[in-house]
């Protein structure tokens, strides 16, 4: 780090989880301002909805990322398991093999990763992408391409049922969330997650079995994506082939936004769930204001750059501030 | 007699093997698919690898610095859908191709700078900015195609033209990578940015360099796109950046930078396009190509760990 950082203002407010959740409040306050039918009760219940499975990848990407990797297959996993569950309907299976066989899927394509990661020593994002063209035109391949709508009327009403108002999706979302959010704090395996994201080799060297951990993580990310896909075919009561197909990116940067870094042992499931609400919010609110939903996608690539390039620049003053302690 | 040793030592470099897979691939095609070893075919194929394989030169040089260039694509329809805008005013040729080029190397500097000031990791910054300049074209385009080029544009994109412009490339670039101080420079920063520093080589300079050549590329291969297809879409070079990152990584450049050629990426482009067209003439289901790729990058990368490891 020779050269100094351009920018030298320093910022005394973190963004940190209480910054996201500002802003969370600032959009929710500001748009139901802006937009009177914003703050209707249909309009948060569908926002819940449609968030569900894409939340469900942000809690997959979120595991990967804290574990110091990158998943780039959860869009191709959740068409993947969408369209086995389409083609198993088809078929006749009873619902309870249909899911079982959807998630063995998806937990199939995360080990396949994991042991391209831990064994070819591939690095994750270079493997996801390969592992990801190939998914992609597996589903394809199944689907011939087609839209695929063979799913039951009982298994589709469960994605337009409520509990006291709220979307049952949205609930089973909120309940692994809450799940993991243990795992990772209160369990030695979420402690050792934490430690082989941040440094691989220390962890090693403390004794956590860091192959394990990579193979735990992308497997449930697998398994994970695959929910998010169950989650996708109840909602929409349909397969489509490109389902998925821009939301790795969308999800890398929800978790980033949420506190994660790409080199791995940060992050939070109520931080990458935050970042996630605040994307959805962002572009409901855009669509009720009649803007371009384009414009969405430019603010996401500015907010990416402005919110990771913060957290650079603070680890650099830290950095350079432990260096200078240690010349000392 | 070839001396078994020299022999081994051929079998070395990263490109033999590779060259041999490309030959026994076009002999297998040529046994089983009549009419694939036509000279109409090869013009077609020779055409189809240009635009992705421009776009991969770029993408070596950034790859051999250590970083990773996602907005290509991006970039590469920036610079078209707001050329393409000027042309149908009617601004002349030659004044119409370097304004593309222009655009293309300033997107790339904003890469370039934004990855060495605001010191954000190359992933993030260009996934950020392939967001961007996909928003930003379809804000100013409202996704409308530009469909009245006229004919003038279409010499760069007929015949030999594009092929020819893309070896020319080659060659330019893989002197540059070997021989000249700009390629030696671009080597040590991807082998070890630190000791880089150390040894007084201008690390900033050079990696913003990368980027803007990246996307000068990029827009060039724009340029050949609107002569090849005669209009301008939005969604051009979508999945660009995925499959020249394949192109590279299959044609021996190391995803970790401080290693890589240029002739290497030019036969990971050209065995990609072979398959391509082995696929469509085989009339086997196009979808399959997608797993070839996949496989293709998976080989290519634990070809060069297992290698890696054997050495050590």
């Amino acid at each position: 780090m020779a050269s100094k950082p351009m920018f030298n203002i320093k910022r005394k407010v973190p963004v940190s989880l209480l910054g996201l959740i500002l802003f969370n409040v600032v959009l929710f306050v500001g748009l139901s301002f802006l937009s009177p039918t914003f703050l209707t009760i249909r309009n948060i219940q569908s926002l819940m909805l449609r968030m569900s499975e894409l939340s469900m990848l942000t809690l997959a990407q979120t595991l990967v990322m804290i574990g110091g990797g990158m998943d780039l297959t959860v869009g191709s996993v959740m068409a993947l398991s969408g369209a086995i569950a389409g083609m198993l309907f088809r078929a006749g299976f009873n619902p309870a093999t249909v899911l079982v066989c959807a998630l063995l899927g998806g937990a199939l394509v995360g080990f396949l990763n994991s042991f391209l990661v831990v064994h070819l020593k591939i690095q994750s994002f270079i493997a996801t992408v390969a592992t990801n063209t190939i998914i992609r035109s597996v589903v394809y391949l199944l689907l011939k391409g087609r839209v695929l709508s063979a799913f039951p009327k009982s298994y589709v009403s469960l994605g337009s049922s409520y509990v006291l108002g709220f979307p049952i999706l949205f609930l089973a979302v909120i309940a692994i969330a809450v799940a993991l959010h243990l795992l990772l704090r209160r369990t030695a395996l979420g402690r050792s997650i934490y430690a082989a994201g941040a440094n691989e080799q220390c962890a090693h060297i403390s004794g956590i079995h860091v192959n394990y951990v990579k193979y735990f993580i992308f497997t449930m990310s697998g398994i994970l994506s695959a929910i998010g896909g169950i989650m996708y075919t109840m909602r929409i009561g349909a397969i489509i082939p490109d389902a998925g197909l821009n939301s790795p990116l969308e999800v890398v940067t929800a978790v980033l936004i949420g506190g994660a870094s790409v080199r791995g042992g940060k992050g939070s499931v109520l931080g990458s769930l935050l970042g996630i609400l605040a994307m959805y919010v962002l572009l409901n609110g855009f669509s009720l204001l009649g803007l371009s939903s384009f414009w969405e996608v430019i603010m996401l690539g500015v907010v990416l750059i402005a919110i990771v390039g913060q957290g650079n620049k603070k680890q650099i003053v830290k950095m350079s501030r432990f260096s200078r302690r240690k010349a000392l | 007699m070839i001396p078994k040793r020299k022999l081994r030592n051929i079998l070395q470099i990263r490109e033999i093997p590779l060259l041999i897979f490309v030959l026994i691939l076009s002999a297998f095609f040529a046994f089983t698919i009549e009419g694939f070893m036509t000279l109409k075919n090869f013009e077609v194929i020779s055409r189809q690898i240009t635009t992705v394989g421009i776009v991969s030169i770029g993408m070596t040089l950034v790859l051999v610095t250590g970083g990773i260039d996602l907005s290509v694509g991006a970039m590469l329809s920036f610079a078209i859908n707001i050329g393409g805008l000027l042309i149908i005013r009617g601004i002349p040729i030659y004044a119409a191709y370097p304004f593309i080029l222009l655009l293309g190397a300033i997107l790339g500097a904003i890469n370039g700078l934004l990855i060495v000031w605001v010191k954000v990791p190359a992933i993030i910054v260009t996934l950020g900015t392939m967001n961007i300049f996909r928003g930003a074209i379809m804000v100013i385009t409202k996704g409308k195609y530009i469909t009245s080029i006229p004919q003038s544009y279409s010499w760069i994109g007929t015949g030999y033209t594009p092929f020819i412009l893309f070896v020319v490339l080659l060659i330019c670039f893989e002197f540059a990578l070997r021989k000249m101080q700009f390629g030696r420079n671009i080597i040590a920063i991807g082998s070890n940015e630190q000791s880089a520093i150390y040894s007084g080589v201008p690390v900033n300079k050079f990696k913003v360099i990368v980027y803007i050549l990246s996307g000068t590329l990029s827009a060039l291969a724009g340029i050949i796109f609107i002569g090849r297809s005669g209009f301008i879409q939005p969604q051009a070079g979508i999945g660009y950046e995925m499959s020249s990152i394949a192109a590279v990584v299959i044609g021996g450049t190391s995803i970790y930078g401080g290693s890589g050629t240029v002739i290497g990426t030019f036969l990971g482009s050209l065995l990609m396009g072979l398959i391509l067209a082995g696929i469509t003439m085989l009339a086997v289901n196009a979808y399959w190509q997608g797993v070839i790729n996949g496989l293709l990058i998976i080989l290519a990368i634990s070809f060069d760990t297992i290698r890696q490891m054997r050495r050590r």
